[in-house]
């Protein structure tokens, strides 16, 4: 095992401690001497080294008890899967193995996500292309090219008819869903621009940059009618909630905000995660009851109006949040490693992200822990997508290759 | 003046500007990618990348490997001062050069890796600096082997006052007993296996994990520090507040 300077030091003081308290005198000042070490030992070092010695068998026996014990619930849920016809769409949740792994990109995939009626997915890619594919098939369809660098992210429009895409080339390009052709291509970021999506009517759409600005862009000109600044750094996503009132935003200066769509004004500032913040989505409908369920105890049945909203960090956990307070009602603690892709179950039960320790989790969000655990991919898991109706996930990775699950 | 101490870069030789385009897309992903632990170095540290242990041990880390095969300390000097460091806030910066260097005598060397960490340390204040050790070279123990201890030994003392700074040692079990280098650890004797690279790596790996672990280690630490009762609640306490 090799030491930081910092625990060796603790290490050395805390062994210093030892022989102090049990009178070895001589050991002590020799010690002290070569390991160049003056003066008294800080009291916060006693008993230190016994402690740690201790500890690890403490929380090895401890590990094991947990083993057992996930062990255990593991077999019980896994037998009590539903089957395929008892499934109900409030309580599907994706289970391996994946019924499809479709590869085609040469580089990592960015984005996936579902078209809202034909039975099409679509992703995108850091290599600067757009590929379509049918998720219920597993048929590979078409690519879209037009970008010059990677692709960051994309989205639809409620009918479908519109998809948009952004990329660090600095470009927002708008394609005609039925002809596939680039039918806009909009410019005016002066960096990067790492998220885009529409607002509701389908009439305006926002973009986010690493230049630390949100644009509002009008789809029928293709003009930028509204700029929203305040962020101190790279923004890295930007999502509107339903009726289009409020935008969320989330950055490598660590806050998420929202903002008052009319009026440009910064309704919030929601700050409480320790690293860059990747993602969030709103959680509306029924994942409100949800919440509230969380925060109930015994004998307080509390009714937060929200809205309310859930931010995913490199600091590996998940926080929901009460936008109408400004509070960080609780925290979900479980993945290994960057928080990179986050989505509410349409059935408002649980919560489902994407992580760079390669795993889809699927979060209960009542009980407020992780419900299933699934090894995705066999690099960083970038993104996630759910199908509103459809029993269907899809994934997307640094390995290149997209996924689709199905749910029982 | 010690030459292996100034930036300098390569001279394009062969012709096809590979070292320059390289160092430029090291830049250009310097730029882009954010990595938390950046990798600087020769062949060694190149040819880690193409080892499954990358993807295994340190690609889950957001590593980036700014690695020249044939790389001396003054490349890796010039590299590092234009470009390879701007725009990042790497939390670790790992380095591995030296033994290129035939030109340079032991403590030359060691002056051109101090004077690396120097530059790290004054464009990276707050990464962690890991300075490997050289790699022992040759199936049996040479004058050049002998260098490169020197050298391991020289920087360790040099690099004290730097702060955040210290040498890992990667040569153990390396050498075997009767002074020879295993074809199986080192297959030319101076580039490492794939046993080797574990062998020579998992201390890194080690420590990179401690390193960027370092606050979530301090939250375990203070749960442990907790008595050991607090796991188990006495019962006889319970039995004072059921009333």
């Amino acid at each position: 095992m090799v030491l930081s300077q910092r625990q060796r030091e603790e290490l050395n003081k805390a062994i210093a401690d030892y022989l102090c308290s049990n009178g070895y005198m001589d050991a002590l000042e020799a010690f002290k001497a070569e390991a160049d070490m003056p003066g008294e030992i800080e009291r916060k070092y006693a008993g230190l080294l016994e402690k740690k010695w201790t500890s690890v068998i403490r929380l090895q026996k401890k590990v094991m008890e947990l083993e057992v014990k996930l062990n255990e619930a593991e077999r019980e849920y896994i037998a009590g899967a539903p089957t395929r016809d008892k499934r109900s769409p409030s309580e599907w949740i994706p289970r391996p193995p994946e019924k499809y792994c479709l590869s085609g990109h040469r580089a990592p995939v960015t984005r996936v996500i579902f078209h809202p009626l034909y039975s099409v997915m679509v992703s995108a890619s850091e290599d600067g292309t757009i590929k379509l594919w049918d998720y219920e098939t597993g048929d590979y369809e078409k690519t879209l090219k037009g970008h010059t660098d990677s692709i960051q992210d994309i989205a639809f429009d409620h009918s479908g008819k519109f998809l948009v895409s952004c990329s660090a080339d600095m470009s927002i390009k708008l394609w005609d869903f039925t002809t596939y052709e680039c039918v806009k291509t909009m410019h005016g970021h002066d960096h990067n621009v790492s998220s885009v999506t529409f607002m509701p009517s389908g009439d305006y759409l926002l973009s986010s940059s690493r230049d630390k600005s949100i644009k509002m862009w009008e789809v029928a000109t293709g003009y930028c009618v509204k700029t929203f600044t305040g962020h101190r750094e790279w923004v890295r996503m930007v999502r509107v909630c339903s009726d289009g009132s409020l935008i969320a935003s989330c950055s490598n200066d660590q806050t998420v905000r929202v903002w008052l769509t009319a009026t440009k004004e910064c309704k919030a500032e929601l700050r409480e995660h320790d690293h860059v913040v990747e993602c969030i989505a709103w959680c509306e409908g029924n994942a409100c009851t949800a919440v509230n369920e969380a925060m109930a105890t015994d004998n307080r049945k509390p009714s937060y109006q929200g809205p309310f909203l859930i931010s995913g960090s490199r600091d590996k956990t998940i926080k929901v949040w009460d936008v109408g307070v400004g509070l960080c009602l609780f925290t979900l603690v479980g993945h290994d490693n960057w928080v990179r892709g986050l989505i509410v179950h349409p059935g408002g039960k649980y919560i489902l992200s994407a992580s760079d320790d390669k795993t889809v989790r699927i979060w209960d969000i009542k009980n407020k822990r992780c419900q299933k655990t699934l090894d995705a991919h066999s690099h960083f898991c970038t993104s996630l997508d759910m199908h509103r109706s459809a029993p269907y996930v899809i994934t997307g990775s640094v390995d290149q290759t997209i996924k689709v699950w199905e749910c029982r | 003046m010690n030459s292996a101490a100034v930036p300098t870069p390569i001279e394009d030789v062969q012709g096809d500007g590979r070292w320059l385009s390289m160092h430029n897309r090291f830049v250009s992903q310097a730029r882009e990618m954010e990595p938390d632990v950046v990798f600087v170095g020769d062949s060694l540290v190149a040819n880690l990348q193409s080892t499954d242990l990358w993807e295994k041990w340190f690609a889950p880390m957001h590593s980036l490997n700014f690695g020249i095969g044939g790389d001396q300390t003054q490349h890796v000097l010039w590299r590092l001062k234009n470009g390879e460091l701007e725009c990042i806030k790497p939390k670790a910066v790992v380095v591995l050069v030296g033994t290129n260097n035939h030109g340079h005598s032991a403590s030359e060397v060691a002056g051109g890796i101090t004077e690396i960490c120097l530059t790290i340390r004054e464009k990276q204040p707050k990464a962690y600096i890991t300075v490997l050790t050289l790699l022992p070279r040759g199936e049996k123990p040479n004058p050049l082997r002998e260098k490169n201890s020197q050298v391991n030994a020289l920087i360790k003392e040099a690099i004290k006052n730097i702060e955040l700074c210290q040498v890992v040692n990667i040569n153990r079990d390396l050498v075997l007993g009767d002074g020879s280098i295993d074809h199986r650890d080192m297959y030319d004797y101076l580039h490492l296996t794939w046993q080797g690279y574990r062998r020579a790596f998992e201390p890194v790996y080690e420590l990179l994990t401690q390193l960027l672990q370092e606050n979530e280690e301090t939250l375990l630490n203070d749960v442990t520090l907790e008595s050991p009762a607090s796991d188990n609640p006495p019962s006889e306490g319970a039995g004072q507040c059921a009333e």
